[in-house]
């Protein structure tokens, strides 16, 4: 720990220092001395965390469920481009995230709420805590997929999902924290060892960069299928989290730069490991893939194993275990955070659960929560699962909205406030979530209500 | 500030954007407590930043967005029930 710089003009009295400043002072002496000292990959070591963690998090049981179920349903065609396409969207986001955390060291919870008003504020936390809560069902349902090719139940999902957040938790350190979640977001991987397990052809894989051929269904389920993707790769926890984190890892505006690294690797890996899970699925698409439906498709590994054999299938079902728990993890802490950030007390994971209370009894309480559902005997949990992506992306608009507006104050951003391209990027981003999101609730509601026929 | 931008009309803007120029010798935000810039300790971001002063056209936009999202959710939600049963 370096006391001995603190390098204050004499005009100008000390704040006084929490142990959350000493915390997070040990990890910027880190990197202080990395970029003193030119260690390059050192440095980027030492500020790769949160972009990752929000791309690899939101690679979630649902979402690789959702690309193995596009691949079984309608093969490679149109996904191979479409993933990457929707990741880089993700990037342009995750990045106004980080940077607004970087240069305001506050959370988004707490910008929103105190810029914009406590209306907006809570609207954003209550929109997150709906579709955090109905996710986290998803996972303990994905991480129960995973479990079931091994002759495990509903309570070791539970049991496994609750011992990590509260393993991660017992730190009390955000580092720790993010380098536990991050090794582990890293076995996202086994969806890429299941594609090469399948021994996909490599020239299909090519020919599928044309974005043909595009799904065929019907209208309804052309939006269903665009809605639920989306809501797959982009999605609000993501935003709460990475701004949060970005805040909470202490990084700056001289950080900017291997923030953006951070985003972009991550995003990298998402995309590639996605497509790995569409890879997989696509192996059953000659055999009946079409009906393992969604979180129907428990089947999904005891199918693979059956076509690629029982490697295959293992790695797939260990892979959804590791991408329900990570997803657990990240997700419940962007509740944690945005818990803390509106209610104006501690948030981070540097501070102690005694001084963090709503902190660390928000992050274990939703995952609880979300744990005692799927005990529930008979709980709708296929429907809830289907229906968590769709809802993320009708509510997405609001957070990217009012993101885009919080990278552009420039009374807060200063000269680190978006440019124009960013902006028109920013902004196509959100016209395209919006409209897919709108589309598919009206024509579902209207179908629904018989004003329409499918 | 970053001479590539137009000139800000409005001097507060101006001057929050000149108190944020990195390039500014004694910002204050800038100095070190043990490795943590000034503004980074939480006894700074413990207080609050003032509230944005919206024009009529961007609270209207804002509502707008906000009637618009809550009734496709009611419409997704109604298709979730309906499809339960």
């Amino acid at each position: 720990m370096a006391t001995s710089d603190t390098a204050l003009s004499p005009g100008l009295a000390l704040p006084p220092l929490t142990d959350e400043d000493t915390a997070r002072s040990e990890d910027r002496t880190r990197v202080h001395d990395a970029r003193v000292h030119r260690k390059r990959w050192r440095l980027l070591r030492l500020l790769v965390g949160p972009g990752i963690l929000a791309m690899l998090g939101e690679n979630d049981g649902p979402s690789m469920i959702a690309y193995a179920s596009d691949g079984a349903e309608y093969g490679l065609g149109f996904f191979v481009p479409f993933i990457p396409l929707l990741f880089a969207m993700a990037f342009v986001c995750q990045e106004m995230c980080m940077r607004i955390g970087a240069v305001t060291h506050r959370g988004y919870g707490e910008l929103v709420l105190q810029r914009y008003g406590k209306v907006w504020g809570w609207f954003g936390a209550g929109d997150l805590t709906l579709t955090n809560f109905v996710t986290l069902i998803a996972e303990f349902v994905a991480i129960r997929v995973g479990l079931a090719y091994f002759d495990l139940g509903s309570g070791v999902a539970v049991a496994l999902g609750l011992t990590l957040v509260l393993f991660t938790l017992s730190g009390g350190r955000y580092w720790r924290w993010e380098r536990i979640v991050l090794g582990m977001a890293l076995f996202n991987g086994l969806f890429l060892v299941a594609a090469i397990l399948v021994k996909p052809d490599v020239g299909d894989l090519v020919g599928a960069l044309d974005f043909t051929p595009f799904p065929g269904g019907s209208f309804n389920t052309l939006l269903l299928l665009l809605a639920s993707t989306i809501g797959a790769t982009v999605t609000p926890w993501m935003i709460f989290f990475q701004q949060s984190a970005s805040a909470d890892k202490g990084m700056t505006p001289s950080d900017i730069k291997h923030g953006r690294y951070d985003s972009g690797i991550g995003a990298a890996l998402a995309a590639i490991f996605g497509i790995g899970a569409l890879v997989a699925g696509a192996a059953l698409l000659t055999h009946n893939g079409a009906g393992i439906e969604g979180f129907a498709g428990a089947g999904f590994p005891e199918a693979l194993k059956s076509v690629a054999g029982s490697a295959a299938g293992t790695v797939f079902a260990l892979g959804l275990i590791e991408a329900g728990g990570v997803a657990i993890l990240t997700i419940s802490a962007s509740t944690a955070y945005a818990a803390g950030e509106c209610v104006g007390v501690s948030h981070s994971f540097n501070n102690s659960p005694r001084n963090a209370g709503v902190f660390y009894a928000a992050n274990v309480g939703i995952a609880l929560l979300a744990a005692v559902v799927i005990l529930i005997p008979g709980a709708p949990l296929l429907s809830i699962a289907l229906n968590a992506n769709i809802l993320a992306t009708v509510l997405l608009p609001v957070s990217l909205v009012l993101m885009v507006m919080l990278a552009n104050d420039k009374g807060l951003m200063g000269p680190w406030a978006n440019r124009r391209v960013t902006n028109v990027i920013g902004i196509t981003v959100i016209a395209f979530v919006g409209i897919c999101g709108a589309a598919y609730g009206i024509d579902s509601f209207l179908l629904s209500t018989h004003v329409i026929t499918g | 500030m970053n001479p590539q931008t137009p000139p800000i009309e409005d001097p507060e803007l101006a001057a929050a954007i000149a108190e944020r120029d990195p390039r500014r010798p004694e910002r204050p935000e800038d100095q070190l407590v043990m490795h943590l810039e000034r503004d980074q300790l939480v006894a700074e971001t413990s207080r609050p930043v003032p509230p944005a002063e919206l024009s009529a056209r961007v609270r209207a936009g804002l509502w707008a967005l906000r009637v618009f999202v809550l009734l496709v959710s009611a419409m997704v939600i109604y298709t979730f029930f309906y499809e339960l049963h």
